[in-house]
């Protein structure tokens, strides 16, 4: 069983004791079933990553304009001089 | 649960439902999820521009499960979802959605509605809040799977902004005249209680049919699960409270403002697969878990052939587990399959058919609605 702690600290989610009881239970259970897995031979395979058997599409290397400076910060929860506004991160 | 988290009170036969996951430009679009708290589209989804430009008209945004996860909870609250509700009480006459998991698949036929899930890479996901982005595939829900597929001609088709696309920039969805054989997975349709299967067996008996095994299908559920979550995971990383949506007030620092942000924003099924992508994806669990899962999948969709049968039929539900569900809405999307699901004879069915071949299902179930 994984430890859940680290987890929570890999996603930055904090779980309250009951979620965490929740989720350890799901895991538990989830993980278990994960080792139905092993019985299956899979060596000499490629794992699949795209099930589209087409070549990733290329664009010229043309710069395009798509949504104003504006438009997209006016979703920022907080903003400053035309900047995402964020605590500080250097001392 | 209600039906619309905004209803723009307009009627008719050419109105279409939009879950609250496929943005427009400048509605608040949540995808169900407190993180997404005040996010206002900065643009339309493809599929909204296509439907304008069709002449449809939005009919409003339609409640949903928070990013349309999987709750592993069974759900004793039997009220349909916003979207099926929506087209089953007649509010509108479709209704978009990206169904991973199954909730419309399955819910669609009990209230004598119908789903359509088309071929991974003919509807453009521009403008679809991302959830599993390998899997996600925009449907929809429908009375009649004849003015669904109309509907779709209008949506399917390549968008440049969808890098993931077949090239074909439209599609011609009608019935065809070719012989239909059916795949009869057995094993898998023995798992549906009395009255399905009888169902099931009424509507084989109107087609040829042979019977198929579904090699993996006691693997399926496992496969979506450990995938989806990965992708999942790695999706919702970009809630962190600094370029949109919601974020936590009180934070000592910038790790703190993250990690409140994303605790306080996200409901409990989100902050589950989040932890369980993490898992599958960490150094001690990829190669036994992530990269087995996508070795299977490959298994999976290279199992599935049509060759001596062109479409699978498939109950609709197995298990009031809905884990063990989940392993009959997962070979579409792990495979990259066409599926529709509907009601006959008041028990749902589902049919599944190769890539790109969406006429088969449309014919298969125009005979047996005949």
């Amino acid at each position: 069983m994984p430890n859940i702690e680290d987890y929570e600290a890999m996603t930055k989610i904090s779980l309250s004791e009951d979620e965490k009881t929740i989720v350890s239970g799901y895991m538990n259970m989830l993980l278990d079933s994960f080792k139905k897995l092993e019985d299956t031979d899979v060596s000499g395979v490629v794992p699949l990553i795209s099930v589209l058997d087409v070549k990733s599409p290329m664009r010229d290397d043309v710069a395009i304009k798509t949504i104003s400076r504006e438009e997209l910060l006016s979703n920022a929860p907080e903003q400053h001089d035309a900047y995402f506004q964020v605590p500080r991160t250097v001392d | 649960m209600g039906i619309f988290i905004e209803d723009y009170n307009v009627s008719g036969a050419d109105t279409v439902a939009l879950e609250d996951s496929i943005m427009q430009k400048g509605k608040q679009v949540t995808a169900g999820s407190k993180i997404l708290d005040n996010f206002v589209s900065p643009f339309n989804a493809t599929v909204v521009d296509r439907l304008l430009d069709g002449g449809f008209k939005i009919s409003g945004r339609t409640v949903m499960d928070e990013f349309g996860l999987l709750k592993l909870s069974h759900d004793d609250n039997n009220t349909p979802s916003g979207a099926v509700r929506a087209v089953s009480e007649g509010i509108s006459a479709y209704a978009l959605c990206n169904d991973l998991f199954g909730r419309y698949r399955e819910e669609a036929p009990q209230y004598d509605c119908c789903y359509i899930h088309p071929t991974y890479g003919t509807v453009s996901r521009y403008g679809l809040i991302p959830l599993a982005s390998s899997l996600d595939q925009i449907g929809i829900v429908c009375r009649d799977l004849s003015q669904g597929f109309g509907l779709l001609s209008h949506l399917a088709g390549k968008d440049p902004k969808d890098g993931a696309m077949f090239p074909d920039s439209k599609y011609c969805y009608g019935k065809t005249d070719e012989k239909i054989t059916l795949g009869i997975p057995r094993s898998v349709i023995e798992k549906a209680d009395a009255d399905t299967r009888e169902s099931i067996m009424d509507f084989i008996n109107k087609f040829s049919s042979t019977d198929i095994d579904l090699e993996y299908f006691d693997l399926y559920s496992q496969v979506m699960y450990i995938l989806s979550s990965a992708e999942i995971s790695n999706n919702l990383s970009r809630y962190d409270g600094i370029k949109f949506g919601y974020r936590a007030s009180g934070y000592t620092d910038i790790d703190d403002l993250y990690t409140k942000t994303r605790s306080e924003g996200f409901g409990l099924d989100a902050k589950l697969t989040a932890i369980m992508g993490a898992v599958v994806l960490s150094k001690d669990h990829y190669g036994p878990y992530y990269e087995k899962a996508m070795k299977i999948r490959r298994l999976i969709k290279e199992s599935i052939n049509f060759d001596t049968y062109d479409v699978i039929v498939l109950p609709c539900k197995i298990s009031d587990d809905p884990y063990e569900n989940l392993a009959l809405y997962s070979l579409a999307p792990l495979a990259g399959l066409p599926s529709v699901s509907f009601s006959y004879k008041g028990y749902g069915i589902q049919l599944v058919a190769g890539v790109k071949k969406e006429n088969l299902l449309l014919s298969t179930w125009e005979v047996s609605m005949a």
